[in-house]
């Protein structure tokens, strides 16, 4: 990216990009912030933006979501980015570091969401190849389950037993330590 | 069609690793495809179904389901008591746990546990307390009992056990996998006395290292078997000092399950990962020599002649052992012919009760040195008690071979013990504490007629030299010993 205040990060910052959700609800974004997606990225690096970017399977509910995120990440990218060449260490350290926890707070109340609302973030982030958010979400899903039982974690996610009593004997004579 | 070439071989690879997500596969080419139609035909595509993917978000009341590399993403996190939970969830969550155990994609630094016994959870029973969770497991381990057994190492997932005939065998109280090591009678210091039907009754111990000989009066031909030739395989680094210990032992005999209480001290199991194989060393008496053997073999390779070691570790293809004074040896066990280097010479002044040898994640060779009181010497023997007072790490300055006080420790957290001594980030393991060592002890007493005196562990502050309990009351028995182990899923293939 272009160093702060310069005409071409102005002109990058004008570039806007249509993104159109698997319900046709169209969404208009800084290219900064599309191109946290790999996905996007690769599309307008490809010249194949134009009239839109077209996400089949991503509904507007969770598009708006993930713009959210990618938004606040852009921003604080480019804060970051332009903050490094003008303050001494320390106060560069300081800025990093208010940087990251506001980032942190964002992400905190960003991940509280229904479990359904999180697989789906998930499978969009995927889908978009955006690792921060892929990181983020996966993590509250490995967070969500330790310590807790097979049953809980169905219970938790909606989620249907469908071990074969075989697979469930197989289980427990292998590892009936870790349910008892 | 360039755009979906490029699209196609970022993703090819992914599909060839987890065949089941050509989902995710069509996810990531379809809108490059499709950005080259326009947006009525797409509309029409998407009206029609035929190549439009099931949408995320759309689902009502139904959780959407994660395609298996995320899946296995998120467990790869897991400590292995979680991943065996979340492993039985339903079958595609198994199906990814399935994949990540048998191609060892889990987390391989999980944070240790501390294996122990106990009276009440019965005779084959290990009890492992997660430092995590703060909760015990309890797992039935193969014949023979595993509270009969003399427990002298852990590396990787194994456990290192001596059984009432002084054998040795790899057990993985995970997997429950078992492996008998090569015969006791196979290491350069032990013979086998036979009965006439071949049975054997007895063990006979030879005291020699390789700068010592033998003396025993009574039989002039046994002196001869025990002189050991010079050596010259081994690359001489050192002459040997004329303080060499002159004292000469004769060999001592012993019961077949007392032979355990003289002859083993520590072992470690040091996967070769470029080999598919591993190496088990022995440190063992006479004078904690070095003894190793590789999988497959059929007897234990003695490694002379320097004595007095107290811990090794294993780092690209190179075995390091540190003796009581702070030598460090390393040796290349991959060739026909064995080599050693001298890395580190003798600590002066210094002579700690215990030293220990660690990799630390950073780079760093650490000697680790650890005093401990004797508290009262004149309470009855049953109820020994021994007590850490004092933990220093030093790093090793392998170019100007000397030690340097290690001041700060990066917050990276030690567990030293019977176990292969471990360096770990506390950053990587929330639940540990920065800047502290975790420790149980391997002091030779215990062995030696302590069995059941008051174990030595807890939590040191390696900033402040304070010490903390672990656990209260202490829910294990003094014997077999309490020791650190990194729980691991991995087979060992070799045999």
């Amino acid at each position: 990216m272009a160093s702060a205040g310069s005409g071409d990060e102005k002109a990058a910052a004008a570039a806007m990009i249509t993104l159109i959700s698997s319900d046709n609800e169209k969404f208009e974004v800084t290219e900064a912030t599309a191109t946290l997606s790999q996905t996007i990225r690769h599309m307008i690096e490809d010249g194949c933006t134009d009239g839109g970017v077209p996400l089949p399977n991503v509904t507007s509910k969770i598009l708006a979501r993930v713009i959210e995120y990618c938004k606040k990440h852009a921003t604080a990218a480019a804060g970051e980015e332009g903050s490094s060449s003008s303050f001494s260490d320390a106060a560069f350290l300081e800025v990093d570091r208010a940087f990251l926890e506001e980032l942190e707070e964002f992400d905190d109340a960003f991940l509280e969401v229904d479990r359904a609302t999180l697989f789906d973030l998930i499978l969009a982030a995927n889908y978009l190849d955006i690792k921060g958010l892929l990181n983020l979400t996966c993590q509250k899903v490995a967070d969500s389950v330790k310590g807790k039982t097979p049953e809980q974690i169905r219970e938790m996610y909606n989620i249907v037993n469908d071990l074969t009593p075989e697979e469930e004997a197989e289980i427990r004579r292998e590892t009936q330590w870790a349910f008892e | 069609m360039e755009t979906f070439c490029k699209a196609g071989i970022i993703s090819l690879r992914s599909l060839a690793i987890h065949p089941r997500n050509l989902f995710s596969l069509i996810f990531r080419v379809l809108p490059k495809l499709l950005c080259h139609c326009t947006g009525l035909l797409l509309k029409k595509f998407g009206e029609e179904g035929r190549v439009h993917p099931p949408s995320v978000g759309t689902s009502l009341g139904r959780m959407p389901e994660l395609p298996q590399d995320i899946l296995m993403d998120i467990f790869s996190t897991l400590e292995i008591p979680d991943l065996v939970r979340v492993g039985s969830v339903c079958s595609a969550w198994r199906s990814a746990y399935n994949t990540l155990r048998d191609n060892e994609q889990y987390k391989r630094s999980q944070t240790p546990c501390l294996l122990y016994t106990s009276e009440s959870a019965g005779e084959n029973v290990v009890c492992l307390y997660s430092l995590g969770e703060k909760r015990t497991y309890k797992l039935t381990l193969p014949e023979p009992p595993i509270r009969s057994r003399f427990l002298i190492g852990s590396s990787h997932g194994w456990l290192v056990t001596v059984d009432d005939r002084s054998e040795m065998h790899l057990v993985n109280p995970i997997t429950g996998e078992q492996i008998t090591l090569p015969s006791v009678i196979t290491i350069e210091h032990v013979n086998s006395i036979v009965d006439k039907s071949g049975v054997v009754r007895k063990y006979e111990l030879s005291y020699h290292t390789a700068r010592q000989m033998v003396y025993k009066p009574s039989d002039p031909e046994h002196v001869k078997l025990h002189v050991k030739p010079t050596f010259d395989k081994f690359e001489v680094v050192r002459k040997y000092e004329p303080t060499e210990r002159m004292v000469y032992y004769e060999p001592a005999v012993f019961a077949v399950d007392e032979l355990r209480e003289r002859l083993h001290y520590k072992a470690f199991v040091f996967p070769e990962t470029s080999k598919g194989s591993y190496i088990v060393v022995l440190i063992h008496n006479p004078l904690n020599q070095l003894s190793f053997a590789r999988a497959g073999d059929g007897k234990w390779t003695w490694l002379p002649p320097y004595t007095e070691y107290e811990d090794c570790s294993y780092k690209n293809g190179l075995l390091y052992a540190i003796t009581i004074v702070g030598e460090i040896h390393a040796f290349d066990l991959s060739g026909p012919v064995i080599t050693r280097k001298m890395i580190m010479g003798m600590m002066e002044d210094v002579i700690p009760d215990n030293i220990y040898i660690v990799h630390a994640p950073w780079g760093d060779l650490l000697n680790v040195w650890r005093v401990v009181d004797n508290e009262d010497a004149t309470v009855d023997p049953a109820v020994h008690l021994l007590s850490t007072i004092e933990i220093k790490v030093n790093k090793v300055d392998t170019t100007a071979k000397r030690l340097e006080e290690l001041k700060c420790f990066h917050d990276h957290v030690l567990f030293l013990g019977h176990n292969q001594s471990l360096c770990l980030s506390a950053k990587d393991h929330p639940h540990l504490k920065a800047n502290h060592a975790y420790f149980t002890d391997n002091n030779k007493l215990y062995t030696r007629g302590y069995k059941n005196g008051r174990r030595d562990i807890g939590v040191f502050n390696l900033e402040s030299n304070n010490r903390d309990k672990l656990l209260s009351p202490q829910p294990w028995s003094n014997w077999p010993t309490p020791m650190w182990i990194t729980l691991s899923l991995a087979k060992l293939k070799m045999k």
